[in-house]
């Protein structure tokens, strides 16, 4: 992702007369759209399951009864404090507080590396406690693929960081001229944070309402 | 030649002589010669869109043309000044919004009016008479009273059931002239749909799913059904048929249909297969009998095959209870009657032969050939095939004279 | 019939250049190397180059000759499809073969002819007309490029693999031998499931994921280009209208394609790890496919046909002389089109027992869309009244899109009446509808939109009358094939049949369409041959032959690599006619590029390696379900190819190095 996004800035740099200024940096309104285009995935995913769940309800098991409501908001509040580095990892960056930026951001993958064993613990329990499966159904199906999705994205997010808190101690770092990348990881960071929120609600917490 | 020409002469002139040369309007799925009140009323909405369009089409097509011709640039013109460079005019474009608003309510009224015909079980009332079926049992509303058949989409046949009679048949059913039918409709492994153009327009049968339509047609005939969904690699060959008998004569048909056909030897199928199996020298040598035979031994088509009122009960393959009745088999694909209407014996004994022979080549992929237990494992002998043609020939109501079927032509 | 010598006449810029530029090239002594040393693949070989590219053209070009390539192959599925038909129990090809044709002919005419074609279009014109060196994230491009490539390869791979087992070469341990996708272009579960269908899925899958990426990929691209790399000047309400279209149609490729992704993964879960998405057994829905497929599908026939419109919206008013009638209607009616697209994907499912209140609902918002594509039609109607018409085969071509897609439009509204859409759904009719809609609207237009841009991609004119030949043979052709259709679907024809009985009636129909096909096959034919006619020896076009409108007229034929020798700052909406024509307020400015002159950035790899991954975790997950040993891990390794891939590609740095364009030379008129 920071590709591409690196491409567009030179180019910017190189002629900042020559664009009809609409004040979008480049780099941030292609993730802003790609991640419009990924509230429609999850919402996809999120809809398949609440409709196997409560229309088509074939569960086979009890959610309550196989959730760790506490387990999983102690991981909810990981992944959302993990936001919070995250914020003040990119306030550093543009101040050009390097070490500032590299604790935060060490923070960032700590906390979303724990919310990631969270959920290694979780389904490692749910599979074999509860014998909820890929196989046990359209709950087990879709409870997966959508909290795996999701999984997935914090650990590409992770992976993510990880490459930019490793590229901060090469020489070609440069605090200013990367600041937009950071934070356009950082936007992407958040998007996944709270597509966990509205996952923790709809999934979890509605069967405690 | 001038292309302009070829466009606006040849196109419509070789379109015109077409439609009159090549179409059969009330060709025996045509959705243009309906029978049954529904299809009659889908029909009629269609031509209320057509009209509308077809209106639209000549007024805006025609001011398109105009315009063209019209505006062309003419010889000597290309060096003038350029045309006076108008951008809109609201007055105009919202006219034409509101029209065309105006002309798609003249098409959403009718519209709105037949999904709720379609989707509701018409009441017992003069418009529509309901088959009432089992009288004194559960029946509360009209949707219980109705006769209903339970048609189930399989790869690639169509089994239907009467609940309310306890009839079975496969690929061919009747119903009542003049009556309310409940058709459920299931699909059996993939999604089917079921539909027969001239009584009315499909709906799916969709595993997983409670689909049902009403159908009723007060005409008497043969009608001709097929599944509309694509359901894998024999789908063209997924037909059945629909017999509208006048009521006196399905209640003779139901009544038939109720009680086993005779044996080929035998009082009844208990003794026959008694027989069979105990003391086989003593049935006459026939072909019918020694096909009787096979069917229920070394053919093993009991296995996935039904004849009511016998051990074979399988249901992996249409029932084939009264078969002989039947105008076709291999869902639809194999017919025995000829243009009169007129069950061929011959053809259909031809038929029957061809179809156990190598069903496999008249209907590539079909699920009694190569499929475990499937008669690719099956050793028949020509003979062998020909007795089974005779046997299933027997299959078929009592009077001698061949079946006539009311074919639309 | 007008000879295009007429339009030589009215030529507005300097009769003829050199199509050759070769400005001075001002590069870094030695190999240009990226950012962690490796050497970048500038100025290599042919090859090489095009392998490597970042340009946009080159990029459309690439776009265009390969879509034009599959267009053939759906071509030719369709013509065996029309010779299977053409009489009654035909026995040409097998059954399942001839599942196989349809499936392949409908997906890749949708997602490898008609999808690419138009991205070769905003490929090619965007930063054109918009008056940007290229788009945004060039070599974003070249990987939306390749990984387009990488999808159409996959998918029609599996004709290989059929063939090399009907030879014996290849086979699957029990279960289904199909290797061709054969479930129909949008594969209804439950028959995408194991039970019912082979490895043929698994390819289809693949492909149409990685297709999706592509997709996705290049349509976030145009989105940022368009928003962001606009020239001084270049108001929104000032974009050209194929540019608004391609905004519109990239927006909904990024918010149609994620259902269909998600479907896709379904399945392929269904079909590896045994979920139950859409199985009965375990709980499944098979209608859920339907709602997801749909969600995705509906929008998707916009997406075939915005730019197509966008095309016409940009040749009616150069052949009239006049600006479009009501532009802001036309835009404005165009997104409307694209928001109701999403709210009407069920009238695909009339016949699913939707319930009555649904299917009402869904029924009217279809009836909805009639309005603001009405509103497109009367304003097109307007720009012709009053202009001065001249013929050509654009225009030609342009004026028969209008009248074939008004008939397309109108089976479709026939189809919005739920229950008379209940005797069409799934028969010929509807063939003949989408067949309308898709080559009496998408397919004239790319016709239309290549004769129209040609002169300014390859420098070189057409001539002759093979044009218009061509156009005359190609709307007969089409006609014969397809209006007969409607009849066939409306005497009982159900789509997708392979074959059908003699006392069906169907016969005399099906051989007039047979003729037609090959008719528009021919037409198709000479399309072909004036293409390459003209590239090899069409007479040189001139920067503006038709007096156009839009900045791509103001450069050279063809462009440059820069494309503007200075920026344009525009004034004006039709920003080169207002130039020509208008008033000396609306005359184009020009920012000269500085001292450094422009900055071009390398050519690279890594699109290509990254994608190429792609293609090796598509092609080897549809053998691991065949068994084939080892592909699990190859499918790993293609994954870790895309990754490294996407490291070096973000690690190495745009590169670059400047040219300085010879005064005089294009950029904005001055
Ligand atoms: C380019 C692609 C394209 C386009 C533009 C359209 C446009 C439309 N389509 Fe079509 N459609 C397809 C491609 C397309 N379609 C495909 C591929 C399928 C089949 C998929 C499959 O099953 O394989 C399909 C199927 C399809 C169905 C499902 C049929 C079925 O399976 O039962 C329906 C149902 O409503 C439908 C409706 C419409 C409507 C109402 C429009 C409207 O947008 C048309 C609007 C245009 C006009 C109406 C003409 C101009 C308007 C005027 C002149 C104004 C005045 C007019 C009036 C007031 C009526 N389409
Ligand atoms: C943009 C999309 C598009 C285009 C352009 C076409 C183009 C054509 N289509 Fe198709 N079609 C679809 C999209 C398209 N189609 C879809 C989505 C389906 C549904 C699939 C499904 O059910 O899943 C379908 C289904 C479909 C069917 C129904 C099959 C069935 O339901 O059983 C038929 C039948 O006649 C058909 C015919 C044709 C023909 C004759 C053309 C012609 O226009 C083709 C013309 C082009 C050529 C013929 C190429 C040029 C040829 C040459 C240059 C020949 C010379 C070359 C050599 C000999 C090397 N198409
Ligand atoms: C493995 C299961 C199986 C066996 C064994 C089998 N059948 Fe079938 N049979 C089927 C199926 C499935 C069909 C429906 C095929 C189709 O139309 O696609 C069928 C169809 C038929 C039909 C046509 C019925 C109609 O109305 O279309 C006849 C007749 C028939 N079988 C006779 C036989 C005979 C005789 C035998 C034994 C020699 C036999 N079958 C053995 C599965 C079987
Ligand atoms: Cu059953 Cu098609
Ligand atoms: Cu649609």
């Amino acid at each position: 992702m920071s590709s591409p996004a690196a491409e567009a800035h030179a180019h910017a740099a190189e002629h900042p007369v020559e664009h009809m200024p609409t004040g979008l940096n480049t780099k941030k309104l292609i993730m802003w759209l790609f991640l419009a285009s990924d509230c429609m995935f999850f919402g996809t995913l999120i809809t398949t399951h609440l409709i196997y769940r409560k229309i088509y309800a074939n569960l086979g098991v009890d959610p309550i009864e196989i959730f760790d409501i506490e387990l999983t908001t102690a991981s909810s509040f990981i992944l959302l404090m993990s936001s919070l580095f995250m914020a003040l990892a990119v306030s550093a960056i543009h101040k050009g507080n390097v070490k500032s930026f590299r604790w935060n951001l060490i923070g960032v993958i700590v906390f979303g590396g724990l919310f990631l064993a969270g959920q290694v613990y979780e389904f490692n329990h749910f599979v074999h406690y509860s014998g909820l499966t890929l196989e046990s159904g359209t709950f087990g199906s879709t409870f997966y693929l959508m909290t795996g999705t999701h999984g997935v994205h914090v650990a590409l997010g992770i992976l993510w960081l990880l490459s930019w808190l490793i590229y901060s101690y090469t020489p070609r770092f440069n605090s200013a001229e990367h600041a937009i990348d950071v934070e356009t990881a950082g936007l992407y960071w958040h998007f996944v944070d709270i597509v966990w929120i509205v996952i923790f609600t709809a999934v979890y917490l509605i069967e405690y309402v | 030649m001038n292309v302009r020409s070829v466009v606006l002469r040849w196109i419509p002139s070789v379109l015109t002589l077409l439609l009159l040369a090549g179409c059969n309007f009330n060709a025996r799925q045509s959705y243009l010669d309906p029978k049954g009140i529904i299809a009659e009323r889908q029909f009629d909405l269609f031509m209320v869109t057509v009209w509308v369009t077809a209106g639209i089409f000549v007024a805006v097509g025609g001011a398109l043309a105009w315009t063209i011709w019209r505006y062309r640039e003419r010889r000597g013109q290309e060096g003038d000044a350029i045309p006076s460079q108008s951008h809109g005019n609201p007055v105009v474009e919202i006219g034409l919004i509101v029209v065309s608003v105006g002309l798609l309510v003249v098409i959403a009224v009718p519209t709105l009016r037949e999904i709720w015909f379609t989707h509701d079980m018409p009441k017992d009332d003069e418009v529509s008479v309901l088959a009432s079926w089992y009288e004194g049992e559960t029946a509360t509303g009209a949707e219980e009273e109705v006769l209903t058949i339970k048609a189930t989409g399989w790869q690639w046949w169509f089994a239907f059931e009467y609940p309310q009679l306890g009839i079975v048949t496969g690929n061919e059913f009747a119903i009542p002239a003049g009556k309310t039918v409940r058709v459920e409709l299931r699909g059996g492994d993939v999604i089917h749909s079921f539909w027969v153009p001239k009584i009315a327009g499909k709906v799916d049968m969709i595993p997983g799913r409670n689909n049902w339509m009403w159908i009723r047609t007060d005409e008497p005939g043969y009608y001709y059904g097929q599944c509309a969904e694509f359901c894998g690699e024999a789908h063209a060959y997924m037909q059945f048929r629909v017999q509208v008998l006048p009521e006196e004569e399905f209640e003779q048909w139901v009544a038939e249909r109720q009680r086993p056909p005779s044996p080929p030897a035998g009082e009844d199928w208990d003794e026959f297969i008694q027989l069979a199996l105990n003391e086989p020298q003593s049935l006459p040598d026939k072909p019918a009998v020694l096909g009787a035979k096979l069917f229920f031994g070394k053919g093993a088509c009991l296995q996935c095959h039904a004849i009511d009122g016998t051990i074979a009960q399988g249901l992996a393959g249409p029932n084939l209870t009264y078969v002989g009745d039947n105008g076709s088999i291999a869902a639809g694909w194999m017919e025995h009657a000829g243009m009169d209407g007129k069950i061929d014996p011959e053809q259909q004994y031809e038929n029957l032969y061809e179809w156990i022979r190598r069903s496999e080549e008249i209907k590539p992929g079909n699920k009694m050939y190569d499929v475990p237990g499937g008669l690719k494992d099956v050793d028949l002998t020509d003979e062998d095939v020909g007795h089974l043609a005779a046997f299933l020939m027997t299959l078929k109501s009592e009077d001698d004279e061949p079946r006539e079927l009311a074919l639309f032509r | 019939m007008k000879s295009e010598t007429t339009f030589q006449s009215t030529t507005m810029a300097p009769p003829v250049e050199s199509p050759v530029h070769e400005p001075p090239v001002d590069r870094p002594a030695g190999r240009p190397r990226s950012n962690i040393g490796l050497v970048r693949p500038d100025g290599r070989g042919f090859l090489v180059d095009w392998l490597t590219t970042v340009d946009h053209k080159k990029i459309g070009i690439m776009y265009f000759v390969f879509a034009m390539g599959f267009f053939l192959v759906g071509g030719i599925e369709a013509l065996l499809i029309r010779a299977q038909l053409a009489v009654a129990e035909n026995n040409l090809v097998s059954p399942q073969t001839y599942n196989q044709l349809f499936t392949m002919h409908g997906t890749t005419m949708i997602f490898l002819a008609v999808m690419p074609l138009s991205s070769a279009f905003f490929n090619l014109l965007i930063p054109l007309q918009i008056g940007a060196r290229d788009v945004a994230f060039p070599r974003l491009n070249a990987f939306s490029l390749w990984t387009f490539v990488a999808g159409a390869v996959i998918i029609n791979l599996s004709w290989f693999f059929q063939a090399a087992e009907a030879l014996g070469w290849f086979g699957v341990a029990g279960g289904h031998t199909d290797m061709v996708p054969a479930v129909g272009w949008f594969g209804y579960a439950p028959l995408t499931m194991t039970e019912y269908s082979g490895i043929g899925t698994d390819f289809w899958i693949f492909g149409l994921q990685v297709l999706g990426i592509a997709s996705i990929a290049a349509a976030l691209n145009f989105i940022v280009t368009i928003i962001n790399f606009r020239a001084p000047g270049m108001k929104m309400m000032r974009l050209p209208v194929f540019t608004w279209m391609t905004l519109i149609t990239s927006l909904l490729i990024i918010f149609a394609f994620p259902p269909i992704t998600v479907a896709l993964g379904q399945v392929m879960f269904d079909r590896f790890f045994g979920t139950s998405f859409f199985n009965v057994e375990g709980g499944g829905q098979p209608i859920l496919w339907q709602h997801l497929f749909w969600i995705f599908g509906h929008p998707e026939v916009y997406i075939l046909i915005l730019p197509a419109m966008g095309i016409i919206s940009e040749i009616l008013p150069t052949f009239s002389r006049k600006p479009l009638f009501g532009y802001s209607l036309v835009v404005f009616s165009g997104a409307v089109i694209g928001f109701l697209g999403f709210a009407v994907w069920s009238h695909h499912m009339f016949t699913t027992g939707l319930g009555k209140v649904a299917t009402a609902a869904f029924s009217l918002l279809t009836m909805a869309i009639a309005v603001p594509t009405g509103v497109k039609i009367f304003n097109w109607i307007g720009t012709l009244w009053g202009g001065r018409i001249k013929f050509s085969v654009p225009m030609v071509l342009a004026l028969g899109f209008i009248f074939m897609f008004m008939m397309g439009g109108f089976s479709g509204i026939m189809h919005s009446s739920a229950p008379a859409d209940a005797q069409q759904q799934d028969s010929y009719f509807v063939v003949a509808h989408f067949h309308y809609v898709l080559i009496g609207g998408s397919i004239l237009a790319i016709l239309a939109g290549t004769y129209f841009w040609l002169p300014k991609f390859t420098g070189r004119m057409w001539y002759g009358s093979l044009g218009y030949w061509m156009s005359g043979l190609v709307l007969v052709g089409f006609n014969l094939t397809f209006f007969p259709m409607h009849f066939l679907g409306l005497i009982g024809m159900p789509r997708r049949t392979h074959s059908y009985l003699e006392g069906t009636g169907w016969q005399p129909l099906n051989i007039v369409c047979t003729i037609g096909a090959f008719l528009l096959a021919f037409g198709i034919l000479l399309f072909l041959i004036d293409l390459i006619r003209t590239v090899r020896k069409g007479p040189p076009a001139g920067n503006d032959p038709w007096d156009g409108r839009t900045l791509e007229w103001s450069i050279p034929s063809p462009p440059p690599v820069y494309n503007f020798a200075k920026t344009p700052v525009v004034k004006a909406r039709d920003a080169l006619w207002a130039d020509k024509h208008g008033s000396s307020r609306q005359k184009l400015g020009g920012v000269e590029s500085g001292s450094h002159g422009i900055h071009m950035p390398s050519n690279s790899w890594m699109p290509l390696v990254a994608s190429a991954g792609l293609l090796l975790v598509g092609v080897s997950m549809a053998l691991k379900q065949a068994g084939v040993p080892f592909c699990g891990y190859l499918a790993i390794g293609g994954l870790v190819i895309t990754t490294v891939g996407i490291y070096l590609w973000a690690l190495e740095g745009p590169g670059g190095y400047h040219l300085h364009p010879r005064p005089n030379e294009g950029g904005a008129r001055s």
